[in-house]
């Protein structure tokens, strides 16, 4: 464990839909209960916390002792799944409230399902969810797109791209084409 | 003519480079040099030096400690040889220290301290010494020369004029430093030894300045361009301040345009933190801490005569980096579209009260851009502005540019 000085909380990643969808490997940093968990993103960085911008299409309310909610959104590139249950009840209760069709800005962390006919699934686990604007989602494209060139820029270099290139065999020039279909759907 | 310092001064020096001389023999053979050959004191020092060095197979004794060196040069663990004026004597904080202060020349300035074992002449304020074989070492982070009993000390007669370099403030480093800065805040004591604490700015930075009361010391004045001279720069938690009492401070004619080193940030406000919204703050004058729901203060106490505050604790997140950011009334105003009085109102009028505040004012700023800029304290930016990000047509061409040159 570190220091209670040394805490520093996780940056959200910007990740694209279509990228996140592709996330497969899942590990534990250290070995204790409490340690946490990261993704490897293919572009070739860990995360546990992400922050999506898009439009919520759809919005369950689900189980009947554990309440639940699940909901979907888009942007550019694809759809994510969010789920807020009752271990985050803040989140479970601003998602509650808001009504698809919306813009919501969602801080949440990735996390990985298998289903049981073997396929895997990933999600977001909410921690927060607000409704926001049009421009805030143009904002977000852009900025998903600047930190995913940075790390396609920077691919190969660092440990976590090498990782990602192992369990990915990630094609750098993909992502740079997904990166340009998501920005030429912003209108100008 | 006491032999015994002498003979201390030349086994420290050899003992420094490793060798084990027999004090006995150097005390033998200086007192041969001087009593029977009649050779006078230094050069039978330099001598038995010169001679022990050779015996025990060091080198570089002697002429390391006797070559003048300039103090700004100086680093810690050397022994040095320095010439110069007394700028500065402040009262011992302990028994065994006989005398502290800063010694100057024309390169720099450093702080000094005398131990009471060493015997030493007491130097005069204004003087000019030449100082043989005293050591440096590091005290909080800062070089330090010290004066021990193998240290001679002789009177120079000399008044060379001494001018102190100017240093920027962006550049200090632990030690003495001399500024040319203005006085941009005066803030509220908060030690009964205290005088006066405030900050000071040139055109690089800012900085905290304290003055311990003490005889003959004047308060600064606020707004006011000062040259203060020999100033000494402490580091506490990997902050510096300036303490005055050390220096001579005149007042300069002229202004500065103070230099804001302020922190920008750009990102999403990730999360807005509880303890955000409206608060009560404790009315102690001086205090001004916040209250819990049930009106206490951590020091004062239930305090039902608290006053209303607006605030915003939040995480602002770049996608690399996650910043605590700690936005004040004003600022929080403009963001979430609404005022303190009329966030009072509707906190003493809504059944969630001051619950509803912090919803509205979540709502209104939670994921959304912004850049903040203002001054890191503690691990928290204090933001002084706040705007938000607008959407640039000619960010998202270059974006395009980015990500379409290297596809095709």
């Amino acid at each position: 464990m570190k220091p209670q000085s040394a805490f520093e909380r996780e940056p959200a990643r910007r990740v694209f839909a279509s990228e996140l969808r592709e996330t497969r490997y899942q590990f534990k940093d250290g070995e204790d209960e409490k340690s946490p968990t990261y993704v490897i993103l293919p572009s070739g960085i860990r995360s546990n916390r992400i922050f999506i911008v898009g439009t919520l299409t759809e919005k369950q309310r689900q189980g009947d002792q554990n309440i639940y909610y699940r909901g979907r959104v888009v942007d550019p590139t694809g759809t994510f799944f969010i789920m807020a249950g009752s271990y985050q009840p803040e989140a479970m209760q601003q998602l509650a409230r808001i009504e698809p069709p919306a813009f919501v800005a969602v801080v949440g962390k990735p996390s990985l399902y298998t289903t049981p006919d073997g396929a895997c699934l990933v999600s977001v686990r909410v921690e927060s969810i607000s409704v926001v604007d049009r421009e805030t989602r143009d904002l977000w494209v852009l900025d998903t797109a600047r930190e995913t060139l940075d790390r396609l820029d920077a691919f190969g270099t660092t440990e976590d791209s090498k990782k990602a290139q192992e369990e990915y065999g990630t094609r750098p020039e993909l992502y740079r084409k997904i990166v340009y279909d998501a920005l030429s759907q912003v209108q100008l | 003519m006491n032999l015994s310092e002498v003979t201390e001064r030349i086994s420290q020096k050899l003992e420094a480079k490793g060798a084990q001389p027999d004090r006995q023999k150097i005390e033998s053979r200086l007192h041969r040099l001087i009593e029977e050959f009649g050779v006078n004191a230094a050069e039978a020092e330099r001598t038995v030096t010169a001679d022990l060095a050779r015996e025990h197979n060091v080198t570089g004794v002697g002429n390391t400690s006797t070559e003048l060196r300039p103090i700004s040069e100086i680093v810690p663990g050397e022994w040095v040889t320095i010439e110069g004026k007394i700028v500065a004597l402040t009262p011992p904080v302990s028994p065994s220290i006989a005398q502290t202060g800063i010694i100057a020349d024309s390169s720099g300035a450093m702080r000094f301290v005398t131990w009471t074992r060493a015997n030493a002449p007491a130097m005069e304020y204004g003087h000019w010494y030449r100082i043989e074989s005293a050591v440096v070492d590091e005290y909080k982070g800062a070089p330090n020369l010290k004066i021990h009993s193998g240290t001679t000390i002789s009177q120079m007669e000399r008044d060379a004029p001494l001018l102190p370099s100017i240093t920027p403030i962006a550049e200090l480093k632990p030690g003495v430093g001399s500024v040319r800065a203005k006085v941009i805040q005066d803030w509220e004591v908060t030690h009964d030894r205290m005088l006066q604490t405030g900050l000071l700015g040139d055109e690089t930075g800012t900085i905290k300045f304290v003055i311990w009361k003490e005889e003959n010391k004047d308060k600064l004045d606020l707004d006011a361009v000062y040259n203060i001279f020999y100033a000494t720069v402490d580091e506490y938690n990997g902050r510096l301040s300036l303490a005055l009492n050390t220096a001579m401070y005149i007042t300069d004619e002229g202004d500065i345009e103070v230099g804001r080193s302020e922190t920008e940030a750009r990102g999403a406000l990730v999360h807005v933190a509880p303890g955000s919204g409206l608060i009560k703050r404790c009315p102690v004058e001086g205090c001004n801490r916040t209250l819990s729901r049930q009106n206490y203060c951590p020091v004062h106490e239930i305090q039902p005569e608290f006053r209303y505050d607006l605030r915003i604790k939040a995480v602002l997140d770049d996608g690399v980096r996650a910043r605590n950011v700690l936005m004040q009334r004003d600022i929080v105003e403009t963001l979430a579209g609404i005022t303190l009085e009329e966030a009072i109102q509707i906190a003493e009028t809504n059944p969630l009260g001051m619950d509803e505040i912090f919803y509205r004012i979540r709502n209104a700023v939670l994921g959304r851009y912004y850049t903040c800029s203002g001054n890191e304290f503690g691990g928290r930016l204090l933001v002084n502005s706040c705007t938000p990000v607008t959407f640039e047509p000619a960010e998202l061409a270059a974006l395009l540019n980015r990500a379409g040159g290297e596809a095709a």
